[in-house]
């Protein structure tokens, strides 16, 4: 590799000499000529903490960014100008509570379990499963390229590429069958359609990552943005609903549509999309842990160089894990089009970027993903409970998703206030120690 | 492993000379078009090229581009990958509109969105300097964090993801010099693309000329040594990565001030050009120049393309032109491919460690 030399500059500081070099860097000198691998190998790291450890760092991160959206929500509320404050503090008035405000978040999300008479039927709680659905597919999608080493962030484009492409394939495919017919194979074609077109679309920067060596975060990212634009396109172009004003296709016949099961219809919610979601849970688990595709796509994660002289063949590893990885993606857009709209219409909520926190809330674990998932299925329904019964922008579930990979993201930092802790306070620090400690 | 790192510098250096070449190629092609066919489709595209008001346009869209890959390159030469300009463009160019709003200046709005985007990215420092986070995760919640916290400011203050319309800044004119054919752009532009062009410039000195600039360099090459000749790394970090937000801040309150208000909806006004500059850098290889030559073969396919819509020559949806820019980022890293980084960068630097 080039570069030992660490400038031309005469005048740059001394060379201490390869043998102290060494140290510092992570001890795998083939490695580091690659632009991310640093990254990859502490985000690696990140997945290897113990379970305990990773459990701990999550909710801490989750509290910490609750506690920071409470402070934006009062300074929020006091810069704020309105009619009625919802709160008086010391003379002065704000516009917004935040203990409110997060009441609803949750509270709401769930259907007031406290307020008597709930039932896990209620229709918000449908609308929180509904979310989780989704982000159950797009938590996976950018969990297992996040496995093999990859950052994608493309999921986002791929979802809507398989969405577009599952609700003209049912809509292709409603055409020619009709009854019983249409019954058995439309939701099977659409997702087929879905996990095709988001497997292809996720193809494209798995491809030039594998053979051009072209980054893979900068790519995905300009294909959301280059979905967003073909999609919307075709759509306007080609296969516009002539009777509506928004850009969207005709709406899927019933038989294209997931039925709604033991919930309220009106909710777009179907308790099959939920199965089926866990069962991609199980089956990607299964894929990573069980087959020897899955323990080649972790150790070129780990260890890209050492997967390579154990055989692996790391660009097609890169190509099929990001196609898989888009397949997700995809799966998770069809299920958007055949449960949640009835149709494809422009303007797609970020799902997929609300999958990088959910995995990396996860850490990367296909189990992990269902709780991190639900979670934001919770901030997501909870959002528009608070837009509903408050006036603070729903935008601030926005905020905390990036808080929270903020958080996430440093876990030195809860190890340093955990030693603190430690020295103050015996108990709490044996507790945190004993997580960190544990070995899975 | 010197073979791997020769073939990628040749390919990274025969896949730049490529790009130069069709895309001067290109040119040539359609000059002789304009020349021999003026009213042939290539004929009239030339023409479009080679008017004032395409490199007008080329330089008022290079502008936040420009300065977010200038911060890019300080923040990364020191040893910090900085994916979050993206974020920083965000905030700067919505705090920039809000400062101007509340203080009724232009100018003090542009210091706001400094303000903003240097506090934004002393954040991204602390975590990825002082608890090692790690830097493309912290970047990534850097861009989603603004991605939020701009739009939800906008409806606190505005009620929507958009803004009032403070208005835009008075263009620089320059009598007789402005009606040059072509390069007359030049003198009749907005002060942020002089301020730009200054700041290219200042940067090329800064990293090349001056002790500071060599700090930086050896932050990212070879941190121990940097170490062990008497200066701090981490302060050398910090600075260079405070500096990315006070470029960035230039580029979003510039950006904003292009038209005024600032737009939230969906990937906001910004959209993506953070992540624009950072190709423009890498294929620029870390020249402040080279980040402005690359940026400007982007800003102006993406001229181009808003030009062709407004003078008809070609008739295309505008959904697909304005894929052209993101397309051409794609191919300029699919054809370089790997580039030659800072030794150290992603990687932290723990003094005293042994």
């Amino acid at each position: 590799m080039s570069g030992d030399d660490p400038s031309t500059d005469g005048d740059s500081p001394p060379d201490p000499g390869d043998g102290e070099r060494a140290t510092e860097s992570d001890g795998d000198a083939s490695a580091s000529d690659s632009r991310w691998d640093a990254a990859r190998r502490r985000l690696v790291r990140l997945g290897q903490t113990s379970v305990g450890e990773r459990v701990l760092i999550a909710l801490s991160a989750l509290v910490l960014s609750m506690a920071v959206g409470t402070v934006i929500v009062l300074v929020a509320g006091v810069l704020a100008t309105c009619r009625d404050p919802a709160l008086t503090i010391g003379g002065s008035t704000l516009c917004y509570d935040p203990f409110f405000v997060f009441d609803r978040l949750f509270l709401g999300a769930l259907g007031d379990p406290f307020a008597g008479g709930w039932s896990p039927l209620n229709n918000q709680f449908a609308a929180t499963l509904r979310e989780t659905t989704i982000l159950v597919f797009t938590g996976l999608s950018v969990a297992l390229a996040f496995r093999a080493g990859i950052f994608n962030i493309g999921t986002q484009g791929q979802l809507v590429v398989g969405a577009l492409a599952s609700a003209l394939a049912v809509l292709w495919t409603a055409s020619l069958v009709s009854g019983t017919l249409a019954l058995v194979t439309l939701i099977p074609v659409g997702l087929l359609a879905g996990a095709l077109g988001g497997g292809f679309y996720g193809a494209i920067p798995g491809a030039l990552k594998a053979y051009a060596d072209a980054n893979e975060v900068i790519t995905t990212i300009m294909l959301n943005f280059v979905a967003t634009l073909v999609t919307r396109y075709l759509v306007r172009n080609h296969f516009a609903d002539p009777t509506s004003q928004a850009t969207q296709t005709r709406t899927l016949p019933d038989a294209g549509q997931f039925p709604a099961i033991l919930f309220d219809p009106r909710t777009d919610f179907s308790i099959l999309a939920l199965l089926l979601a866990l069962a991609f849970v199980g089956g990607v688990y299964y894929l990573l842990e069980h087959t020897s595709f899955g323990y080649d796509l972790r150790t070129a994660g780990i260890q890209p160089a050492a997967a390579e002289y154990g055989g692996v063949n790391a660009p097609r590893t890169v190509l099929s894990s990001l196609t898989l990885s888009g397949a997700l993606a995809g799966v998770g857009g069809a299920l958007f089009v055949m449960m949640t709209l009835g149709k494809f219409q422009t303007g797609i909520p970020s799902y997929g970027f609300d999958g990088i926190t959910v995995s990396i809330l996860a850490g990367n674990n296909p189990i992990g993903a269902v709780f991190a998932a639900f979670l934001f299925g919770v901030l997501k329904s909870g959002s528009n409970v608070v837009s509903f019964a408050t006036n603070v922008p729903p935008q601030l579930v926005g905020v905390l998703r990036g808080l929270i990979i903020l958080f996430v993201a440093m876990p030195e930092f809860f190890r340093l206030i955990g030693r603190r802790l430690a020295a103050g306070d015996p108990e709490s620090g044996t507790a945190v120690t004993a997580g960190g400690g544990a070995d899975d | 492993m010197t073979d791997d790192g020769l073939v990628d510098s040749l390919r990274s250096a025969s896949g730049r000379l490529l790009i130069a070449g069709v895309a001067v190629l290109a040119l040539l092609v359609l000059g002789v078009a304009g020349l021999v066919a003026p009213d042939s489709t290539a004929g009239r595209l030339f023409f479009v090229l080679a008017s004032k008001s395409t490199l007008a346009a080329t330089l008022r869209l290079s502008v936040p581009i420009v300065f977010a890959a200038l911060g890019g390159i300080f923040a990364e030469k020191s040893g910090v990958i900085n994916i979050g300009l993206e974020g920083l463009l965000i905030i700067s160019a919505f705090s920039a509109i809000y400062g101007a709003d509340v203080t009724g200046s232009l100018w003090a709005g542009f210091f706001v969105g400094i303000l903003s985007s240097t506090l934004l990215a002393a954040l991204f420092a602390v975590v990825c300097i002082e608890f090692r986070a790690d830097q493309i995760i912290a970047g990534l919640a850097v861009w989603l964090i603004a991605l939020g916290l701009a739009p939800f400011a906008s409806s606190v203050f505005y009620g929507g993801p958009n803004t009032t319309n403070v208005g835009t800044l008075d263009t620089i004119t320059i009598e007789g010099l402005a009606s040059i054919p072509f390069f007359g752009a030049f003198f009749d532009a907005s002060p942020a693309v002089h301020l730009m062009l200054i700041a290219v410039l200042v940067s090329w000195y800064v990293l090349n000329r001056t002790t500071f600039g060599r700090w930086v360099r050896a932050a990212g090459e070879n941190p121990k040594a940097l170490d062990t000749a008497g200066v701090d790394v981490s302060r050398v970090r910090y600075a260079a990565v405070l500096l990315s937000g006070v470029l960035s801040g230039m580029g979003g309150a510039a950006l904003a001030f292009n038209i005024g208000q600032f737009t939230g909806n969906g990937p906001t006004m910004v959209n993506g050009k953070g992540f624009i500059a950072i190709v423009a850098y890498l294929f620029g290889n870390y020249n402040p120049v080279g980040a402005l030559l690359s940026t400007a073969l982007f800003a102006g396919l993406d001229a181009t393309q808003l030009r062709l819509q407004t003078a008809d020559v070609i008739a295309v949806p505008d959904s697909l032109v304005q894929t052209i820019p993101f397309v051409a980022v794609i191919l300029v890293l699919a054809l370089v491919g790997r580039t030659r980084l800072p030794e150290a960068a992603g990687d932290h630097y723990e003094s005293g460690e042994e």
